[in-house]
């Protein structure tokens, strides 16, 4: 039985409610609405609010330089910006009314085939995949619903300097290599061979990534969906598998569980830290970190996950927030200004030395290593990514969330019971329970 | 609550409450009763937090929750908080009572061992993160003492519980002493002096004078811990999110609802946490049926 | 030595144990915010002295970079607004339920009771849905009515006190040709002094102190209270532990200020606002 909840559930405690209920019954007429590009930038008139994960930049000015470039081809549209420190619970909260901004990143949350409802649709598949990259990640029926300003290819971030130091000039190509690398930096060095980031959490998730690297798959969201993500031999496995031998030889930082994000990143650049597993887009933080620190911005390197197949490194490039218009905006035609604008004249993808979402523009300088050593980028498949997450949420496992990376790390030292066979096992049950109900 | 029969029943006055009751009510009801109410709804569904639509399950998710018996374990966490609150209720009452007798500097202890419940709780969790961070405050004390360590404090469950029941402590006990103390020192002062000429020793004055003469507020602190103990949330949410053994049922039921986004289900939770905290009043007011005390 | 002198001893030597352990995280993080960035980075312990004891640049980089200002304005217009509705709200139902005898008097009195008990996190998205629809989002209104709306201690505080004014003195109004309202504004509210001292300080540092409320309904940075500036030093000074301290003291320096200054209304406050 299906319920309009508006309705229904408001209605139910009337008695209580009266007022509220006046008012959140909301009329769903906007859905299906399509956002389109203005014909004269100079004719769009009003006020948007965007609303964004990087408190950092909205903090530092650097999103208002933006606006004032924007607003050089676009005079008439003012645009604000709400940093939101929490992005998924609290964005999660406002999308519970009408009020969740003109332009914002979908959020986890929404099941791919609500989009329809929640944002207004940017053009067809057929149109924008011919421009951009990652447009399946958000195409349903056809439309597309939201477009990434950056990508991103999931890998080390690491201080060559200490590497070189310890004697290790290439990079390794199994697991078992890079973690002999790891015990050679720390006899060698005074370096902290890894750093977890255990006690920010996301950083933990950024290790879901591996998924694709190690069997080289277009196909390996799709794998997720149909399989068991920690069998034998799995990416996911393999990944879990060097997390949990990394802590568990002694290699990882002495306290997880006060770690320091910020910390971390002059840590990285001065070579206390050796080698933490990020993305692409961490190198121009950590080089950053180096200037303010005094350190070398060169000595900041990037490699792939140790696996290779047929003999080359696989790295795979996935979306990051991808930005929509709210359904709701009243101003759609200037919100869909500022994510053309945002997404092609920005630089925001250069600035972060991020791969351009157009498919048409060069590899960034951090990715120059990876076309020397001939790693092959892959773009996943994503064609099955919301059954993925329906079995995530459904197993209450969470590949994107941190908690049972947490729990593999307190495995390995120690400080909660149980082999890690047994643990992944366990979430290997889960998963195929939940996909079995799902499935039936 | 004493009977208050004292407005003749003239007519027309009957609506007179009710003008003076208009907005209290209509605020309690809006801000209170119907965030409650929806989210009873919403126990009695699958939804999950932002889709617009969602299916009527019945009493669904109470069935797993009573089936899923490892949801329930987190209640251990909370055994924690509860020896916590002991530790705190005795040592507020030790501190009440020495400093309702006359002691140098007693405005000054008195003012220090209350002054931590009125601290800002974002600033609590950034004190205590450095606190026990690895070369922190505390790393750096034990070394003043020669006892050097190597201890993560936040490293095991059974190392992060307890000292996150110790900052709660910390952070709770002053409002403790200051109620004890009140209540001690409305205690009529010829007792004492009665008990000084017969030669009472302090112990027996606090058995007999003192004891009985705190028992309300006593009784309800007990209540206040046992419900504070099973719906602890802010100190590890902030500190440890829950990592490590951490989790409390009201973070774990925040987790269900923003990361699992089974909200539904987490809703039957929160009502379960509410039906317990319920409960637990009920036993207390049965077993000390004070009038002399109201819950706060 | 008698025995006298050595519980004496005792007594004082776990007066002092405690004063220290209440005061050493507070000392520690007062020490480190007069520290400089480049001591912190060359592994300053965390019981050092700092070099420069009046070494204020982290107040001022946390004031500035952090907005406190605006932050201790916006906390400032809450406190009025949401303080000076609660008294009013919370009086207004005290009086109602003690001088007047109504139907229903014992459910109503029953559901601000139990409303007491609800454990607040879980309820957020149903509040937040009710909030937004009144227009209050992102704007000060929104913590003050949540303030004024959910809180039961002031009212039970306000009952307890009115209990203890004579009835007489309300009939004697009444004689005169008083109405319910003239009573209550005329009669009441001036001897309810005591009691919305209580209430103002004991309202004042949960206000004061609130994260939750201003973290969720007011996102923009404009709107920063002085919990969630705090909150905010997180991300861009989160490796600088000196200027997090500042920020730390700079929001605890107010509390302790008006703590001394009122210490006996607060004790007073506190104590009945659990007894009568």
């Amino acid at each position: 039985m299906h319920l309009n909840r508006r309705t229904t559930l408001t209605g139910s405690i009337a008695l209580l409610a009266l007022l509220a209920a006046a008012c959140t019954g909301t009329g769903g007429s906007s859905e299906g609405a399509d956002a389109k590009a203005p014909d004269d930038p100079s004719e769009v008139k009003g006020s948007i609010t965007v609303l964004t994960h990087r408190t950092d930049l909205v903090q530092d000015g650097t999103m208002k330089k933006y606006a004032a470039e924007f607003n050089k081809t676009y005079p008439g549209v003012e645009v604000e910006f709400d940093g939101l420190t929490d992005y998924e619970g609290e964005v999660k909260i406002r999308m519970n009314t009408e009020n969740y901004g003109d332009v914002l990143m979908i959020p986890a949350v929404i099941e791919k085939k609500d989009y329809p409802k929640f944002f207004a649709s940017l053009g067809t598949k057929a149109e924008r995949g011919a421009r951009y990259r990652f447009t399946d990640y958000s195409t349903v029926d056809g439309k597309v619903y939201g477009q990434s300003p950056i990508g991103v290819v999931p890998g080390f971030v690491y201080n060559k300097k200490v590497w070189n130091d310890a004697g290790v000039t290439d990079w390794p190509t199994t697991p078992d290599e890079f973690l002999d690398d790891l015990r050679a930096i720390r006899s060698r060095t005074d370096a902290v061979p890894y750093y977890t980031n255990f006690k920010d959490m996301w950083p933990l998730t950024q290790w879901t990534n591996v998924n694709g690297s190690v069997g080289c798959d277009t196909g390996a969201t799709t794998k997720l969906a149909e399989g068991d993500p920690w069998a034998e031999g799995a990416d996911l496995r393999v990944a879990d598998t060097l997390l949990h031998d990394i802590v568990r030889g002694g290699l990882a930082e002495k306290d997880p569980t006060t770690t320091n994000w910020e910390a971390s990143k002059p840590g990285l650049a001065k070579g206390e830290i050796a080698t933490m597993w990020l993305g692409s887009w961490a190198v121009v933080q950590m080089r950053d970190a180096a200037r303010q620190a005094g350190a070398d911005p060169a000595d900041i390197g990037f490699m792939p996950f140790p696996a290779q197949r047929d003999g080359t490194f696989c790295a795979v490039t996935s979306p990051d927030y991808q930005q929509a218009v709210n359904v709701h905006s009243g101003h759609k035609e200037a919100a869909r200004a500022w994510i053309d604008w945002f997404t092609d004249k920005s630089g925001y993808a250069e600035a972060n030395l991020a791969l351009s979402p157009l498919k048409d523009a060069p590899l960034p300088d951090v990715l120059e290593p990876y076309r020397e050593a001939g790693v092959k980028l892959l773009d996943l498949d994503d064609g099955k990514g919301a059954e993925v997450k329906s079995i995530d949420n459904m197993s209450e496992v969470g590949i994107y969330k941190p908690d049972y990376r947490q729990d593999v790390v307190d495995l390995a030292r120690g400080a909660r019971e149980g082999s890690l066979d047994d643990f992944l096992g366990d979430l290997g049950k889960r998963w195929s329970e939940a996909r079995n109900s799902l499935g039936s | 609550m004493a009977d208050t029969a004292r407005e003749a029943a003239r007519p027309g006055r009957r609506l007179t409450p009710w003008l003076f009751l208009a907005a209290p009510l209509t605020l309690l009801l809006t801000f209170t009763y119907a965030p409650i109410a929806n989210m009873i709804a919403y126990s009695f569904t699958d939804w999950d937090g932002v889709s617009p639509e969602l299916n009527w399950t019945g009493a669904g998710n109470y069935s797993e929750l009573l089936t899923r018996s490892e949801l329930f374990e987190v209640f251990f966490v909370s055994g924690y908080y509860l020896a916590a609150s002991v530790v705190q209720i005795v040592l507020a009452l030790y501190f009440a009572t020495v400093l309702s007798f006359d002691v140098r500097f007693r405005n000054f202890f008195k003012g220090v061992l209350f002054f931590p419940y009125l601290v800002n709780g974002v600033a609590i969790g950034f004190v205590f993160l450095y606190f026990f961070q690895d070369g922190g405050t505390l790393d750096s004390v034990l070394s003043l003492f020669g006892a050097g360590t190597d201890h993560a404090w936040l490293g095991t469950p059974f190392s992060a519980n307890t000292s996150l029941a110790g900052v709660s402590v910390w952070r709770h006990m002053g409002l403790n002493f200051v109620l004890f103390l009140g209540a001690i020192q409305s205690i009529p002062g010829e007792l004492y002096e009665a008990a000084e000429i017969d030669g009472a020793t302090r112990w027996q004055q606090f058995r007999h004078i003192i004891a009985p003469g705190i028992r309300p507020v006593l009784s309800l602190s007990v209540i206040l811990s046992v419900s504070g103990s099973l719906s602890v949330f802010e100190i590890p949410y902030i500190m440890t999110g829950g990592a490590t053994g951490t989790e409390t049922f009201v973070i774990q039921t925040v987790k269900l609802a923003f990361q699992f986004n089974k909200t539904g289900l987490a809703s039957a939770a929160a009502v379960v946490l509410l039906l317990i905290v319920l409960a637990v009043t009920w036993v207390q007011r049965r077993i000390v049926p004070d009038e002399k005390v109201d819950l706060v | 030595m008698t025995r006298r002198t050595v519980t004496r001893t005792l007594v004082y030597l776990s007066l002092i144990l405690a004063a220290l352990v209440v005061l050493l995280p507070l000392t520690v993080v007062l020490l480190t915010s007069l520290k400089s960035s480049e001591e912190m980075a060359d592994g300053s312990g965390a019981l050092a002295l700092p070099d420069d004891p009046l070494n204020f640049d982290n107040y001022v980089t946390a004031f500035q970079d952090g907005r406190m200002l605006s932050a201790f304005g916006n906390t400032a217009i809450i406190l009025v607004a949401a303080i000076g509705g609660t008294i009013l709200i919370g009086s207004m139902t005290a009086y109602a339920i003690d001088r007047f005898h109504f139907r229903f008097r014992k459910p109503v009195l029953a559901l601000f009771l139990l409303a007491a008990l609800v454990p607040g996190v879980t309820t957020q998205v149903a509040t937040f849905q009710i909030v937004n629809s009144f227009g209050m989002f992102d704007s000060l209104w929104a913590p003050i009515a949540l303030h004024m709306g959910t809180d039961i201690v002031s009212i039970y505080i306000f009952l307890q006190f009115i209990r203890s004014i004579p009835v007489s003195l309300d009939e004697a109004a009444r004689l005169d040709g008083a109405g319910a309202f003239t009573v209550y504004r005329k009669v009441i509210l001036p001897l309810l002094k005591p009691a919305i001292a209580t209430v103002v300080i004991v309202k004042g540092i949960n206000v004061y102190n609130d994260f939750y409320i201003p973290f969720l309904y007011m996102p923009s940075e404009d709107l920063g209270v002085i919990s969630t500036s705090l909150f905010r030093f997180k991300g861009p000074f989160g490796a600088h532990w000196e200027t997090i301290s500042a920020g730390a003291v700079l929001v605890i320096l107010p509390t302790l200020i008006v703590f001394l200054f009122l210490q006996r209304f607060i004790y007073n406050g506190f104590m009945r606002g659990a007894t009568k």
